[in-house]
């Protein structure tokens, strides 16, 4: 039976990413953020799981709003770089496990969750900006990528986002081979890309999150997106995927890892959780 | 429900507003097509439909215009991307102050100034 060992929250954000292929690893306003990634992929490479789920949204890099998908799960074979107007970044494809991506789709689906189910998905920062931090290239094991609108609204809802998680634990548990499973949620913390509010950080609304979602996740069921953009900007309203991670590792979870780091337009969160057993 | 001040939340309908400006941005996740736009800006966007007010609005780079006239800032920033400019230009001018006036009120250890 395949189960699910560990669940990672982080940020994502194009910056980091800029920061990464440039080598800025090192600068004073970058390297609290790159060390702060150290101790997870530690962990990561000692559980060393079989697949990687991630949950995450594509910023208009596969989908555009001639179509625009609220949950889009990845059964490709291999998931390319997106060119998010910068050119393709120098890092691998990454591999997809089919058998098992079209187990969870069925599954999902038999639950009520209604996906677009994607045979090509190119994967843009929401996965990419934060993978190099976590993984050494060659990709160690192939991902399963869930994209969620949190871009075009309406949005689905915090409590749904929660339940779909919940629905993830049973697609994978119901999976007859063996696999260890990690399970990803990437997005948020405060950030404000427009307007005049651009800029805005909320760091306290930022560590009670993750309070919240280690020890209190239905709670962050109950906000409303309006209060999540009014907490902690327009854009991080993301921080709903994480409650898809934090619902497919069961009630009970112990804290392995917690780092926060809010420099300059994003409060990077970094929380590394693992089920109770 | 209140609005959030200095926010454009994007809904269906200013998604739809600003379908032609995120159509053009969407083009720019392919490097022939950032060419031809930066070879004609003008003509480009002629072809695509944008009218005279959204090809002026992206020729200014008024982004907190676009923004305004639904222009996504994910897709937005790919015009930003395509002629040389970065996320932390467009922020500064969308709070109508300098790019060194906005890293100064960081909260984080001093970041070098970058326009690109």
């Amino acid at each position: 039976m395949a189960r699910i060992v560990g669940g990672i929250g982080t940020s994502h954000a194009p910056s980091i990413a800029h920061a990464y292929d440039r080598g800025h690893q090192n600068e004073p306003v970058w390297k609290p953020l790159f060390d702060g990634f150290v101790p997870a992929k530690e962990w990561l490479k000692a559980i060393a799981p079989d697949l990687m789920i991630v949950i995450y949204n594509d910023h208009l890099n596969r989908f555009f709003f001639d179509a625009y998908p609220t949950f889009a799960l990845g059964v490709a074979e291999s998931f390319p770089g997106a060119d998010e107007g910068w050119g393709k970044r120098d890092l691998p494809d990454l591999a997809g496990d089919r058998a098992f991506a079209w187990h969870v789709a069925r599954s999902l689906i038999e639950d009520e969750f209604d996906l677009t189910v994607c045979q090509e998905l190119a994967i843009d920062h929401g996965i990419l900006s934060i993978l190099p931090l976590l993984w050494d290239t060659p990709w160690p094991a192939p991902i399963l990528p869930l994209a969620v609108n949190v871009i075009q609204h309406p949005l689905p809802t915090a409590r749904r986002c929660y339940r779909l998680g919940d629905a993830l634990k049973r697609a994978v548990e119901s999976y007859p081979e063996d696999r260890r499973i990690v399970v990803v949620g990437t997005g948020g913390l405060s950030h404000q890309l427009h307007g005049e509010r651009f800029g805005f950080l909320n760091p306290e609304w930022d560590n009670r999150f993750l309070d919240l979602v280690e020890r209190e996740p239905l709670a962050l069921t109950k906000y409303t997106h309006h209060e999540y953009m009014e907490l902690g900007g327009a854009e991080s309203v993301e921080m709903i995927m994480w409650l898809t991670m934090r619902a497919a590792l069961g009630s009970n979870v112990e804290r392995v890892y917690r780092h926060y780091y809010a420099p300059l337009l994003t409060g990077y969160g970094l929380l590394v959780l693992e089920p109770e057993h | 429900m209140s609005e959030i001040p200095g926010t454009h939340v994007f809904t269906g309908e200013l998604s739809q507003q600003g379908y032609r400006l995120n159509r053009l941005s969407m083009t720019l996740t392919k490097s022939e097509n950032r060419e031809a736009f930066l070879a004609d800006e003008a003509g480009y966007m002629e072809r695509l439909g944008l009218t005279e007010d959204e090809r002026n609005m992206v020729q200014r780079r008024d982004w907190g215009a676009i923004i305004r006239s639904g222009g996504n800032i994910y897709l937005t920033l790919k015009i930003a991307a395509t002629v040389g400019g970065n996320l932390l230009q467009m922020g500064a001018q969308m709070r109508c102050e300098s790019l060194e006036t906005f890293m100064a009120s960081r909260p984080g250890p001093k970041a070098p100034v970058r326009r690109d």
